[in-house]
C-alpha cells in the first residue's frame, strides 16, 4: 500500500516524532504492525494457515496415509453396517459405518469445499460490494438511486430460504429432477452455493462503502484530482480504494466465518453439498446417528469446523480491533 | 410524519411485490417444466396433465402470473386427482406432493417458528441484557473480560453445532425432549416440548445481546446526563438503571427488531435439529421434493416478515429517539 493518504484517515494519531521521520507508515501498515503484536491474532491466523495447508495438500496427506476417500472397504463392515475396526494405523480416523470409507481422507478432503466455496464467495461478493458501492457514492444523482434500491432490495430478502430454494430451481432447470447423476447434482449445488452467498453477500458492503465514498469524495485530494484532469476510473481505483482499506478487511473478516458456517450449516442440513463430495457437514450429519456407538465419528469434523470458525472469528476480531482508528494507540 | 410513514410504507410494499414478480419468475418461469417438476419421480401423464392445466403452464406468462396474484387476494380453484378444490384466499398455491393447500400448510408451521422464536427471545433479552449491564458496570474488571471473552467465543462457534450438541445431548437428558404441541390443547406440554429449543437460541443469541448492551451501556454511561445524575445524588442503581440502561436500550431494541425478523424467516437449524415442524423445516422438506409451490410460500412469507419488521424497528425507533430526523 502506498503511504500518500496518511492525513486522511488519521491525522492526529501520527505523533511529531514519528512523522519527523523519514519514514511514514501508511494506515495499514501500522495495523499490520499492531496486529503482529496480538498474541491471539497469530495464534489464529497459525491454525487459519494449517487448515489451509490441510486443504491445498489433502491428496498427499491422505497418500501419506496411504487411503481414498471414496474408496469403500466393505470388507472391514460387519453385517450391521459396523466398522469392526477403530482408529489404527492403517485408518488414522477410523473408518465410516456401512461404507468403510477412510475417515482421516475424507478429513483431510473436507476442508477444501469449505475453504474454496467462502473463499470465492467472498472474493465475488467483496469485488461486487466494492465496486457497486464506490459508483453509487461517487456518480451520485439516479444512478445512486437506482443502485441503493437494489442494495435495499437484496437485504430485505429473506437469504436462507433463498440459499435452500434456488438450488432445486437449478437442478430442475439444468439437470434434470428424476435423472440426475450424483456427481451432477453435486456440481450444480456446489456452484449454486457460492452464487447464492455472493448474490446475497455484496449489499451490505455496498452499503458501507457508499456511505464512506459520500464523504471522502468532497475530500481535497478527490478535488486536486479532479482539477488536474484525472479520469474517473482512476480517481475511484486509485486514489479512493487505497482510503477503502480498513471498511474491505473488516468486511472480509466477518464475511469469510460467516460464509464457512452456512455452508457447513446447509450441507448439515442436506441442502448444501451432496455425496459423493467429502465435506465436514456431510460427515456430521451422517455421524449423528453414531454419537454413542462411535463418538470420534461425529466429533473429529466438528472439532474441524469448529476451530476453524472460531479461529476465523478471533482472528477477524483482532483485525478489526487493528484498523478501527477509534481503538489506534 | 405522516409522509415519514407513507414513504416507508410504499417502499415496503413495492418490495413485497417485486419479491412475488422475482420468486414468481424463478419458481414457475425459469423451470422449462414445471409442471414435471412439481409432479414429482412417479408421474403419470393424467396427472401430469392435470398439474399442466391448474398451473396453466400453456398460458400465456402474464395470465399464469395473474393467476396467482388473484389466488393471494381472492381464492382461486385446483384440479387434483380428478376433484376440484376450492383454495380460498390467500392462496399460496397447491402442493400436489403433500397433497394440500400451502396456505394449510404455512399456516400450521407459523405458530411453530414464532413459538420457537418468541419464546427464545425472552431468554436471550433477558439473559443478555442482564450480562451486558452488570458488564458495563465492572468494566475492566476481571469479571468483565471473562463475559467479553466468553460471549466472543460462544457467538464465534457455528450455530447447528451448538444446536446439535443441545438436541443431542441436553434435549431428553437434562431438558424434556423437544416436540411440539399446540399452545391451544396444553400449555404446559407446549412450553416442555420447546424448552430445549428456547434455551439453546435463547443462550447463543444472549452472546451477541450481552455484547450490544455492553458497548452501548458503556457509551451512555459515559454521556454527561449520567455525570449530572450522579452529581445529583442519586443512589447508583438508579443512575444505571433509569438513566444509563434507558437510553442504551434503544439501539439494543433496534437490532432485535431486526433480529426477530431474520429468525422468523430463518429458523431452519433450531426447528430441523430439534425436530419442530416450523416454517425452516417445512421449506427443507420441500427443497428435497422439489416442491416448488411450497418454496415459492416460504420465500414469500419470509420477505414479508422482514420488510414488515423492517418498517415496524423504523417507526418504533423514531418514536424512541426523538434525534433521528425523520425523512
Amino acid at each position: 500500500m502506498e503511504p500518500v493518504h496518511v492525513e486522511t484517515l488519521a491525522p492526529a494519531d501520527v505523533p511529531p516524532a514519528i512523522a519527523g521521520k523519514a519514514e511514514s507508515k501508511s494506515p495499514t501498515r501500522i495495523a499490520l504492525i499492531r496486529l503482529r503484536q496480538d498474541r491471539t491474532a497469530m495464534v489464529c491466523l497459525g491454525i487459519v494457515v494449517f487448515f489451509v495447508l490441510v486443504a491445498v495438500f489433502a491428496p498427499v496427506l491422505a497418500a501419506i496415509e496411504g487411503q481414498d476417500p471414496n474408496k469403500w472397504n466393505q470388507d472391514l463392515i460387519d453385517r450391521n453396517g459396523f466398522p469392526t475396526i477403530a482408529m489404527t494405523g492403517d485408518h488414522w480416523f477410523g473408518i465410516e459405518p456401512r461404507t468403510g470409507r477412510d475417515l482421516f481422507a475424507r478429513w483431510v478432503y473436507g476442508a477444501r469445499p469449505s475453504l474454496i466455496i467462502a473463499g470465492l464467495a467472498t472474493f465475488f461478493s467483496t469485488v461486487i460490494g466494492v465496486v457497486v458501492g464506490l459508483v453509487a457514492g461517487f456518480v451520485g444523482g439516479i444512478v445512486d438511486r437506482v443502485l441503493s434500491w437494489i442494495i435495499d432490495f437484496v437485504l430485505s430478502l429473506p437469504y436462507l430460504l433463498f440459499a435452500i430454494a434456488v438450488p432445486a430451481v437449478l437442478i430442475a432447470q439444468f439437470v434434470g429432477v428424476n435423472n440426475a447423476t450424483p456427481d451432477q447434482v453435486a456440481r450444480v449445488r456446489f456452484i449454486s452455493l457460492i452464487c447464492v452467498l455472493a448474490f446475497f453477500g455484496w449489499a451490505g458492503l455496498a452499503r458501507l462503502i457508499r456511505g464512506q465514498v459520500l464523504s471522502l469524495r468532497e475530500r481535497e485530494f478527490v478535488a486536486a484530482a479532479r482539477a488536474l484532469g484525472v479520469p474517473t476510473r482512476k480517481i475511484l481505483f486509485k486514489e479512493l480504494l487505497p482510503n477503502l482499506v480498513a471498511p474491505i478487511v473488516i468486511s472480509v473478516s466477518l464475511a469469510l466465518p460467516a460464509y464457512i458456517v452456512v455452508e457447513a450449516g446447509l450441507t448439515f442440513l442436506g441442502v448444501g453439498l451432496v455425496e459423493p463430495t467429502a465435506s465436514w457437514g456431510i460427515t456430521i450429519a451422517s455421524a449423528q446417528t453414531f454419537y454413542k456407538t462411535i463418538p470420534y465419528y461425529l466429533w473429529i469434523p466438528v472439532a474441524g469446523v469448529t476451530i476453524l470458525v472460531l479461529a476465523l472469528s478471533l482472528l477477524g476480531d483482532a483485525v478489526r480491533d487493528a484498523f478501527d482508528p477509534k481503538t489506534r494507540r | 410524519m405522516l409522509t415519514f410513514l407513507l414513504r416507508r410504507l410504499v417502499s415496503a410494499v413495492s418490495v413485497i411485490f417485486l419479491t412475488l414478480i422475482a420468486s414468481f419468475s424463478l419458481f414457475y418461469l425459469a423451470p422449462t417444466d414445471p409442471a414435471g417438476v412439481v409432479c414429482g419421480p412417479r408421474c403419470t401423464p393424467q396427472r401430469l396433465a392435470e398439474i399442466e392445466k391448474t398451473l396453466r403452464v400453456h398460458d400465456p406468462v402474464i395470465t399464469q402470473f395473474t393467476g396467482y396474484v388473484k389466488g393471494l387476494f381472492v381464492g382461486r380453484d385446483y384440479t387434483t386427482g380428478g376433484v376440484t378444490q376450492e383454495c380460498s384466499a390467500p392462496c399460496l398455491g397447491y402442493s400436489f406432493t403433500l397433497g394440500q393447500p400451502v396456505t394449510k400448510l404455512i399456516a400450521n408451521a407459523l405458530p411453530v417458528t414464532v413459538s420457537i422464536v418468541l419464546g427464545a427471545a425472552f431468554f436471550y433479552l433477558l439473559i443478555g441484557i442482564m450480562a451486558g449491564t452488570l458488564s458495563a458496570r465492572v468494566r475492566g474488571t476481571m469479571l468483565d473480560r471473562v463475559v467479553v471473552a466468553g460471549t466472543l467465543t460462544l457467538s464465534s462457534i457455528p450455530y447447528f453445532v451448538v444446536a446439535l450438541i443441545s438436541a443431542l445431548f441436553v434435549a431428553g437428558v437434562i431438558l424434556p425432549g423437544s416436540e411440539w404441541v399446540p399452545i391451544t390443547e396444553n400449555p404446559l406440554g407446549w412450553a416442555g416440548g420447546l424448552l430445549a429449543a428456547w434455551v439453546t437460541l435463547g443462550i447463543v443469541n444472549a452472546a451477541s445481546y450481552t455484547r450490544y448492551t455492553r458497548a452501548s451501556m458503556i457509551e451512555s454511561l459515559g454521556e454527561d446526563y449520567v455525570r449530572t445524575a450522579r452529581a445529583k445524588g442519586i443512589s447508583e442503581k438508579r443512575v444505571v438503571y433509569r438513566h444509563g440502561l434507558r437510553a442504551a436500550v434503544t439501539p439494543v431494541a433496534t437490532i432485535f427488531g431486526l433480529d426477530l425478523a431474520g429468525q422468523l424467516a430463518g429458523a431452519v437449524f433450531t426447528e430441523t435439529i430439534f425436530g419442530l415442524p416450523g416454517l425452516g423445516r417445512l421449506t427443507i422438506q420441500a427443497f428435497s421434493q422439489y416442491d416448488l409451490p411450497v418454496l415459492m410460500a416460504t420465500v414469500l412469507i419470509g420477505a414479508v416478515a422482514l420488510v414488515t419488521m423492517n418498517l415496524i424497528v423504523d417507526i418504533v425507533y423514531s418514536i424512541l429517539d426523538p434525534r433521528v430526523r425523520l425523512r
